[in-house]
């Protein structure tokens, strides 16, 4: 199970007292409230300050391989170390953490993105797929045998990216041909070279013509 | 990173007021440029307000041109009907630049908000008058081989990174931006502005405006046009140099011709000059290269980036072929 | 040697390929521990000096920190350190923490712990340090003058610099900067002190022995009391052949918290913390008779090292051997900057020496007006010129032919900017590798179980080859047994020892340890048999056939056979190792790259439009995962060749491309199909599976091919790597 509990032993964080004023600033402004019922509560009794722990963190509704999670977030967590490290899904890799490998490549709401730039509490609401939740129980998903089939792969570690890419790439329109394919999968980065093995496998996949 | 609070907006009204009210924090839409800063602690904003739920992803067609609202996604724009049959330029720009996932992310308005990939403004331990006003600038003197040839100066001699400005720029297009108390429209050639006495500032936005909508007047350059990028290696890289043509021919006779290059300058750089040169010419390459060489009147390099002074004219050339289907 | 019989087909998947697939591969920053602990680095951020004031209070008090460490507290918490006053240990690594002194910039400097990774990494940031600076040295051309021998490295084979006597010759300086190793799982650790004496690491590392004789040293444990687990590594190319200080923080930060803590570095972290392919400059000299008979070499190379150690590269050890050339004569010399340490990269020496010698044999030739094949026919050595051997098997000139065939390349016009196509100019270019074929000792164990299924154990990694098909591969071999009925277990000091993943080894080495403990226990069921049934059959008169014993056209099932002995499962380990083949034959694996490239008339622009790849790596023990690695190797040749380089701001000794959008690794776009050619040839020398290895010929040859080829395309020589536009210059 996720973890859900808030720690409570953070009064020191700076960011809280300001965190009030701007709750009752945002209420002003008609912003799509955020503040779970909880904190605005808190907030208005000026509770001690080991409330503080809550205000370090925003409730978060997201939908992951098909199953929903509430949790909450930080605002400084990224979608990539809300997978990896709260939900355990370490099929998501860290390559370089700045949006420049495609390592951490999921799909949001269908689209693949780089989920090391952005921020899990702007996925609220969103539906993400990560390597984890292609397959068909034991069946794998036809990227991923094809990628098997034509070793497109030899660490493994930026395959989990380059696999969630692909089905992105044909969904996309992108993969009429090696050329294209190339232009279109160069957002990740493989560094033991299985480059021509990869382009193999989507052409391949592209051609059976599946839905993915 | 440190922590920050996060507010979701959901109208532009209350957008601007919030940045009006809070001057320290930082619209977030795709995030793609920003929380890659504030990873490297280059910006450190203590609030983030999010826009993403703002009514502005539209791409719409209306009788003089096309609107883009300010949250469309890049890929949305290159892959869309529209923008490839009457506005390639755009498309081609926008797919010369990062990566698929990164243009599923990065809108038109963070696009037009991205900051330098100037080595030295990223990195914080060194001087940086962008990041950090009066602390020198260390490309000057430095690593300077993706730097500015055309209208720098000794604060600053960065160069806009993005591919997308530098196609809007040579299309005409102009800028929506909303502030507390009114709208207001400028040329998008207008809204980055040179580094000058003020490097710290990439553009003539103010502290509340936000960016709402991107207009691009309809025109008559999709047969002849060209986005030529050339770079280090054969995708996902910034440019060295980047040149957007666009043609309005009749025959073999330009009636109207656009330019504009990227990795040049501190703004995607127009070229007027050679423009207006080949208004009324005939396409050929002898021609060409009198443009060019017209477009580089002015132009300065720093030591490691003295190739531009020839690959410049040459991207030139190549790219204007190109629209004119010379080659 | 005996002749294996084929049986496990070319298109075997990979051991671990669907967990790959699917996500389920857990490297070294992916394991589940109770109470698990994140650990940031904080790096020095000027290149030399000594750290006058470290203010770690702030990080100290932020919300989740457990624990600051740094040199003013690590005390002598850590008996290996404290055993001499060095600042580093074994090879030279630096000990962590150990000193204010700064070698260089990006030292790791403190470790923040935190129970979270964002408050870990906002920790490190508050984290505030003064510098006594000390004027760096980071540029090699600017230190020449102080270079200074590598030791004991230098070669003469009769008559000094005789290339100058020779009618046709040529001088020519080459040069190559830093290329980052860069695998993409970043430099990761999980260490968990499971008991006081007793810790259990997960490890991104190419060794698993060499890390837990490293990790038991630092505490002075019996090895036993450490295990080291490492089944899959994100790739490492050489980063990974021994620990580095990260890991000695992340084990020295468990201890002190006393709680499970994982570590990864960031990608900036990945230039400056795990090594790098030195920059060299290089000098040849080469000279040859009208006709093109070599009459001598020189080549002379200069290359980084740190302040603190002596890392030395065989550079110019092929050009000792490549050719048949009567005089010869090397020098290797070290220039100590304020860098951190180099460590070997893919190809190590050779694909930096054989940039410099291929392109000199490629300018030779077309000063002799000769096609470079035929030069390096001319000069073709059937017997090792240094140690006078004969190769154990060598058939290079087989590749030459092979691949000059298939690319076309006596269809080619010679003459430099003479081809077009598409606009584009076209260059056709050629280069060979070489690299030592080599064999240590490695022990497998082999147990057959009464499902009749078979399971490997050796404890070499994977760190990208295919290591467990190609265990797998053998053992199907040695059985004729279906894959799947296979089992591999591999990258876990609990196994039987095997040395680290490099060098080309682990084929020859491991695979060998495989195939003698796999006859071994052939040997050993022959044996139940006969005990079972009170037979005096011998060992040739058993066929083995999948999950069944064949004896004179009886057949048995495993799962009968070890019912009727009464045994639950049978199960050999052997060790095994060259023996004096080794002092007889010199042993190589050898290979040729030709490439076609496409260059822009205009912008200078080029791409890499087809290579094809001949290699004599010996037998092919699984040749998907063998074609894939000659593809890997080729990719990175590509890198090397176009687009990598590490670049410093001399004036502070950092580097300014520090990351995958500054430091371009080839991408997707510009990757074109790749041929690989495999002479596929048994050596009859070198192991009892006949296979050589080729995870180094892979890049060796390919960066002088496109040299060549741009030379071809353009008539301009570029002999300063990466070959960028902006050098070829192909405006002025």
């Amino acid at each position: 199970m996720p973890d859900q509990k808030h720690p409570e032993d953070t009064a020191q964080d700076f960011t809280c007292s300001s965190r009030r004023v701007f709750l009752k600033a945002t209420t002003a402004l008609t912003a799509i409230a955020l503040s779970p019922s909880l904190v605005t509560k808190a907030a208005q009794k000026h509770s001690d300050e080991r409330i503080a722990a809550f205000f370090e963190k925003i409730p978060l509704n997201i939908e992951v391989n098909g199953k929903a999670y509430k949790m909450d977030t930080e605002p400084r967590e990224t979608l990539l170390d809300f997978v990896r490290e709260r939900l355990q899904l370490t099929g998501t890799k860290k390559g370089c953490d700045h949006g420049q490998c495609g390592a951490c490549t999921v799909h949001v709401d269908g689209k693949r993105v780089n989920s090391c730039l952005t921020l899990a509490v702007m996925q609220e609401g969103k539906k993400i797929t990560t390597i984890e939740g292609i397959a068909n129980g034991e069946e794998l998903h036809p990227m991923q045998a094809s990628f098997l089939k034509h070793d497109g792969f030899q660490c493994g570690y930026c395959t989990p990216g380059q696999i969630m890419s692909a089905i992105a790439c044909i969904n996309e329109g992108h993969a009429n041909n090696p050329a294209e394919i190339r232009e279109f999968m160069s957002g990740n980065i493989c560094r033991c070279g299985a480059y021509p093995n990869i382009v193999d496998a989507i052409v391949e996949v592209k051609n059976g013509g599946k839905k993915l | 990173m440190m922590n920050f609070d996060y507010i979701r907006m959901g109208t532009v009204q209350s957008t601007v007021k919030a940045l009006d009210k809070f001057p320290e924090g930082k619209i977030i839409a795709g995030g793609s440029n920003l929380v890659d800063l504030m990873k490297r602690n280059v910006m450190s904003p203590n609030k983030l307000i999010d826009i993403n739920l703002l009514p502005l992803k539209y791409i719409t067609e209306f009788n003089g041109g096309v609107k883009i609202g300010a949250l469309a996604l890049n890929s949305q724009a290159a892959d869309s009907e529209l923008i490839k049959s009457k506005y390639p330029l755009l498309s081609m720009a926008i797919n010369a630049g990062a990566s698929p996932q990164l243009r599923n992310m990065a809108t038109f308005g963070g696009n037009m908000m991205q900051r330098t990939r100037c080595s030295y403004f990223y990195d914080i331990n060194m001087p940086c008058n962008k990041r950090e006003p009066n602390s020198g600038c260390g490309a000057l003197n430095g690593i300077n081989r993706m730097h500015g040839i055309f209208g720098t100066s000794d604060n600053c001699i960065a160069v806009n990174p993005s591919d997308m400005n530098v196609a809007l720029v040579a299309l005409d297009a102009e800028v929506m931006l909303s502030g507390p108390k009114k709208e207001r429209k400028l040329a998008f050639a207008d809204f980055h502005k040179l580094a000058g006495e003020t490097p710290q500032l990439d553009n003539n936005l103010k502290a509340n405006e936000l960016i709402t909508e991107i207009i691009i007047p309809e025109n008559n350059f999709f047969k002849n046009s060209y986005y030529l990028k050339v770079r280090d290696r054969n995708s996902y890289a910034f440019a060295l140099i980047s040149v957007a043509a666009g043609l309005e021919m009749n025959g073999q006779t330009i009636q109207k011709a656009r330019l504009a290059m990227g990795g040049v300058a501190h703004k995607p750089w127009r070229l007027y000059d050679a423009e207006n040169f080949l208004k009324g010419k005939t396409a050929t390459v002898a021609v060409f290269k009198e443009a060019a060489a017209l477009a580089m009147k002015g132009a300065k390099s720093y030591g490691h980036n003295d190739f531009k002074l020839e690959l410049a004219p040459a991207s030139i050339l190549e790219a204007l072929s190109k629209a004119a289907h010379l080659s | 040697m005996e002749n294996l019989l084929h049986f496990a087909p070319d298109d075997t998947d990979r051991t671990d390929g669907i967990l790959k697939v699917t996500g389920g591969a857990t490297y070294a920053a992916e394991y589940q521990i109770e109470g698990m602990t994140y650990g940031v680095l904080v790096n020095s951020t000027v290149a030399k000096g000594s750290i006058s004031n470290l203010d770690t209070k702030a990080a100290e008090n932020a919300p989740g920190v457990t624990k600051v460490i740094s040199h003013l507290n690590l005390n002598k918490s850590v008996p290996r350190y404290t055993k001499d006053e060095n600042p580093t240990i074994d090879r030279s690594i630096q000990k962590v923490f150990y000193t204010n002194q700064v070698y260089f910039a990006g030292q790791p400097i403190a470790l923040i712990i935190a129970d979270t990774y964002e408050r870990a990494v906002y920790a490190a940031s508050l984290v505030k340090v003064n510098y006594e600076k000390a004027k760096n040295l980071t540029d090699l051309d600017k230190n020449l003058e102080n270079a200074i021998p590598a030791g004991g490295k230098d070669y003469l084979r009769n008559q000094e610099d005789a290339y100058k006597n020779a009618p046709v010759y040529l001088e020519a300086e080459y040069h190559q900067p830093n290329n980052i190793h860069n695998p993409m799982e970043l430099g990761s650790i999980t260490a968990h002190w499971e008991a006081n004496d007793r810790l259990t690491v997960y490890d991104k590392t190419q060794g698993v022995f060499g890390s837990q004789r490293h990790y038991a040293s630092l505490y002075d444990l019996d090895s036993k009391n450490v295990r080291v687990i490492a089944p899959y590594v994100g790739g490492a190319f050489g980063m990974a052949l021994h620990t580095w200080p990260y890991q000695d923080a992340a084990v020295i930060g468990a201890k002190l918290t006393n709680r499970p803590l994982k570590l990864m570095l960031t990608r900036m972290q990945m230039f400056t913390m795990v090594g790098y392919r030195p920059e060299t400059k290089q000098f040849i000299g080469i000279g040859a008779s009208e006709d093109g008979v070599l009459q001598g070499i020189t080549h002379k190379a200069w290359g980084v090292t740190s302040t603190f150690d002596n890392f030395t590269e065989g550079t110019v050890g092929a050009s000792q051997f490549m050719y048949k050339c009567p005089n010869v004569n090397t020098q290797y010399s070290l220039v100590k900057l304020d860098v951190s340490n180099p460590i070997w990269m893919r190809g190590p020496g050779e694909a930096t020496g054989m940039f410099a010698l291929e392109c000199a044999m490629d300018e030779l030739a077309y000063k002799l007006n000769m096609d470079p094949i035929a030069l390096r026919m001319k000069n073709y050595a059937t017997v090792h010129p240094v140690n006078n051997l004969t190769w154990s098997s060598k058939f290079l000139d087989e590749c030459y032919e092979m691949g000059a065939k298939k690319i076309g390349w006596y269809q080619r016009n010679p003459k430099p900017a003479s081809m077009k196509e598409e606009d584009m100019l076209i260059g056709y270019g050629m280069g060979s590798g070489v690299f030592g074929a080599g064999r240590s000792s490695a022990t497998a164990r082999v147990i057959l179980d009464q499902n009749g299924k078979l399971t490997v154990q050796s404890a070499a990694t994977d760190i990208g080859p295919g290591t467990g098909v190609m265990m797998k591969s053998v053992a199907m071999d040695a059985f004729q047994m279906d894959g799947d009925q296979i089992f591999i277990e591999l990258g876990d000091t609990n196994l039987p020892p095997a040395p680290t993943q490099g060098g080309s080894n682990t084929t020859s080495t491991v695979g060998s340890a495989v195939y003698d403990a796999c006859t071994a226990l052939k040997e050993k069921i022959v044996e139940v048999y006969n005990q079972s049934f009170a037979t005096s059959y011998v060992f040739t008169d058993f066929s083995f056939k999948n999950n069944d014993l064949e004896i004179k056209g009886k057949q048995i099932s495993y799962t009968d056979l070890l019912k009727k002995a009464g045994l639950k499962d049978l199960d050999i380990t052997r060790e095994s190792r060259g023996g004096k083949e080794r002092q007889l034959y010199a042993f190589n694996s050898f290979s040729v790259h030709f490439v076609k490239v496409h260059v822009h008339p205009l912008t200078g622009m080029v791409k890499v439009k087809e290579v094809v790849c001949a290699v004599d790596a010996g037998k092919i023990i699984s040749e998907k995962q063998a074609r894939s690695q000659m593809i890997g190797g080729v990719v990175g040749g590509i890198g090397m060749a176009l687009t990598e380089e590490g670049v410093y701001d001399h004036r502070y000794g950092v580097y300014t491309n520090n990351n995958f959008a500054d430091y371009h690794v080839p991408v997707h776009a510009d990757i074109p199909p790749i041929d690989v050619m495999f002479v596929n040839k048994p050596d009859p020398y070198i192991n009892p599976i006949g296979a050589k290895g080729l995870g180094e010929v892979s890049i060796i040859g390919l960066a002088p091919a496109i040299a060549n080829a741009i030379f071809h395309a353009t008539g301009k020589r570029v002999r300063d790597l990466p070959i960028t536009l902006d050098k070829i210059a192909i405006w002025s």
